[in-house]
């Protein structure tokens, strides 16, 4: 099973520009990142050259990994979930562009790290919980479907602005409830 | 507007940004902050990991095998993965003298006037046969004598020979073949000590060999170089 140091060595020798590091790393984390993909995108053929994208900045980028502070499956996460959310505006005519990224946790953990997973996972529930249920799925909405101010405010039928206050506020309560 | 009330806006932007919310100019204006704030940086990376759980919701699903292809021709179009960790494999481990096995037992029959002992030989040949190089080497004289059994060059392309030398984490040309099929080759002191034990291949390379020193094309044949 991979570990999450595993994955992190391999980032690290990918950095060096280890080719053979780079094609552990794809075996060993495309499926987590194809699913980001398919997810966000909800088209498989998008979703496939998202995840192609997703790995070439991967090569440009591992050198940066050491020094940017994300653990490893965050950082290729949060990589692939913006790649993939660009090319959703994209498509939806929106605005674009593309950057840094990070974000998850969840490879195959030791036991310890699943232990550590579980518990900021419900940590996080519970602050959701905290707030008023069609907060937290705007949240919830933005991170998982990749969606914009003006899709969340479309579908929770809000004015755009009210959007944007809520999920601020939402977003301040959160930290506070996380921190 | 209070520090606690800036604190608060940093927060809620860190989120946004981490949400990937913004749209790309106010993610240009915060990036440049980025930049120029480590502090905000860190809640970045904080809201980043404290997020995290929710992408347990992605199901993981397993790419076609093409999109790894493709990604590697794309990052690596000059020197395809498959030659790499061909030579890879070849250069670190004694595999290549499984493929030769089928050795010679017809050396050519001294067509040179000057007299050809040699004491180690290589087959070097396709997997389907479609390339057999018969290679014989003479310490004595540094002399390396080839003989092109079957096959020839593609049509605007040549084939060039390679000793992956024991150990060794590299191939060195031994240079290119002519259209005759029997040459001699030279050797240099050096290489000819770092022959035995060592494996020859022959890749296909573009008209006057390898631009980069290293072999460019696929890697045609193999042989291990054996005793006599």
């Amino acid at each position: 099973m991979t570990t999450r140091e595993d994955v992190e060595n391999m980032i690290l020798r990918v950095g060096l520009g280890d080719r053979a590091a780079f094609s552990a790393l794809y075996d060993a984390t495309s499926a987590k990142l194809f699913g980001v993909c398919l997810r966000i995108l909800n088209d498989r053929a998008e979703a496939e050259d998202a995840l192609q994208d997703a790995f070439v900045r991967i090569w440009q980028k591992a050198d940066s990994y050491a020094v940017n502070g994300y653990s490893p499956m965050t950082w290729l996460i949060t990589l692939t979930r913006n790649l993939a959310i660009d090319k959703l505006r994209a498509r939806k005519g929106g605005n674009v562009d593309i950057d840094e990224v990070h974000d998850l946790k969840d490879t195959g953990p030791t036991p310890e790290a699943a232990a550590v997973a579980a518990s900021e996972k419900s940590r996080l529930d519970g602050c959701l919980n905290e707030l008023p249920s069609d907060r937290a799925d705007a949240v919830r909405g933005a991170y998982i479907e990749g969606y914009s101010y003006d899709e969340l405010a479309a579908r929770f039928d809000v004015p755009l602005n009210t959007m944007r206050t809520w999920l601020r506020r939402s977003l301040i309560k959160l930290k506070d409830c996380l921190s | 507007m209070t520090a606690a009330d800036d604190h608060n806006d940093d927060i809620a932007l860190a989120g946004e940004y981490a949400l990937h919310l913004m749209d790309a100019d106010a993610r240009r204006a915060f990036e440049a902050r980025l930049d120029a704030e480590p502090a905000l940086r860190a809640l970045v990376v904080e809201w980043n990991e404290q997020l995290a759980p929710l992408a347990d919701n992605f199901t993981p699903q397993t790419p076609p095998p093409a999109v790894k292809a493709r990604i590697n021709a794309v990052l690596f179009p000059a020197t395809p993965s498959r030659t790499w960790s061909l030579w890879r494999v070849l250069a670190g481990s004694g595999l290549a003298a499984v493929l030769a096995v089928g050795v010679l037992v017809m050396l050519p029959q001294d067509p040179a006037p000057t007299p050809f002992t040699p004491s180690l030989t290589a087959e070097i040949a396709a997997e389907d046969a479609s390339l057999i190089v018969l290679a014989s080497f003479a310490p004595e004289t540094g002399v390396l004598r080839i003989d092109r059994q079957a096959g020839a060059a593609n049509a605007g392309r040549v084939l060039e020979l390679w000793l992956i030398a024991e150990g060794a984490d590299a191939p060195v040309s031994l240079g290119v073949l002519p259209d005759e099929t029997q040459t001699d080759i030279a050797l240099p002191e050096t290489l000819a000590q770092a022959i035995s034990g060592g494996t020859l291949a022959i890749s296909d390379e573009p008209l006057g060999g390898s631009p980069t020193g290293v072999p460019t094309g696929d890697v045609l044949a193999l042989g291990a170089v054996v005793s006599l």
